[in-house]
């Protein structure tokens, strides 16, 4: 295991406190442990990418990085009306 | 071939990369313990910030170990981009929060801001 993968599992593990923000509190309070869940997963796939040398991975990141920002944009004009 | 094991440029390149992850974790630890332990999502909004810059740190690990390359290059997209859309989604989550909360995001009288008129 290289340096890569060790700052992989910290950055999975940080992931932990962002879903249960995302599940326990309230909606839109969810939706920013939502934004940095986002965050943290594409940096995972590109530490992944260079710790595995699986170049491929990167293009996940990216793409992630892209989707995560546009669900995030629905979910938070979905989340300005009062439910 | 062994796929965990990556080429390195020299001793003084692993120096900085592990430099630049270690700082990177620190503020992505720091940033997940924020948000889970602030109460109020404006308080939880200000430590989504430092893990943009852990982006950053990163992305310059991987142009220390791989140089200016395919992976470098998205490598830095990557933190542009995460680097760009940070405030943008600081903005709109905040904006949100503020609808909700009085049904409108324009300044109120008990703001505590003065504007003066033009």
């Amino acid at each position: 295991m290289n340096e890569w993968l060790i700052a992989t599992l910290v950055v999975l593990a940080a992931l932990g406190p962002c879903l249960w923000v995302a599940a326990r509190e309230e909606a839109i309070e969810g939706l920013v442990g939502l934004n940095l869940a986002g965050v943290l997963a594409s940096i995972a796939l590109l530490l992944m990418a260079e710790g595995f040398q699986r170049q491929p991975f990167a293009d996940l990141a990216l793409v992630l990085a892209l989707l995560s920002l546009a669900g995030s944009l629905a979910y938070a004009r979905f989340l300005e009306r009062r439910l | 071939m062994n796929v965990l094991a990556t080429e390195s440029p020299g001793p003084l390149a692993d120096v900085v990369v592990a430099a630049l992850l270690v700082l990177a974790c620190a503020l992505i630890v720091l940033s997940a313990l924020g948000v889970a332990l602030m109460r109020g999502v404006y308080d939880r909004l200000h430590y989504t910030g430092p893990a943009t810059l852990a982006a950053a740190l990163v992305a310059a690990a991987v142009v220390v170990r791989e140089s200016f390359s395919l992976i470098g290059d998205k490598a830095i997209l990557l933190a542009v981009l995460l680097l760009v859309s940070a405030p943008l989604l600081a903005h709109v989550t905040a904006r949100a929060a503020r609808i909700r909360e009085h049904g409108d995001w324009a300044l109120r009288p008990d703001d505590g801001v003065e504007v003066e008129e033009p």
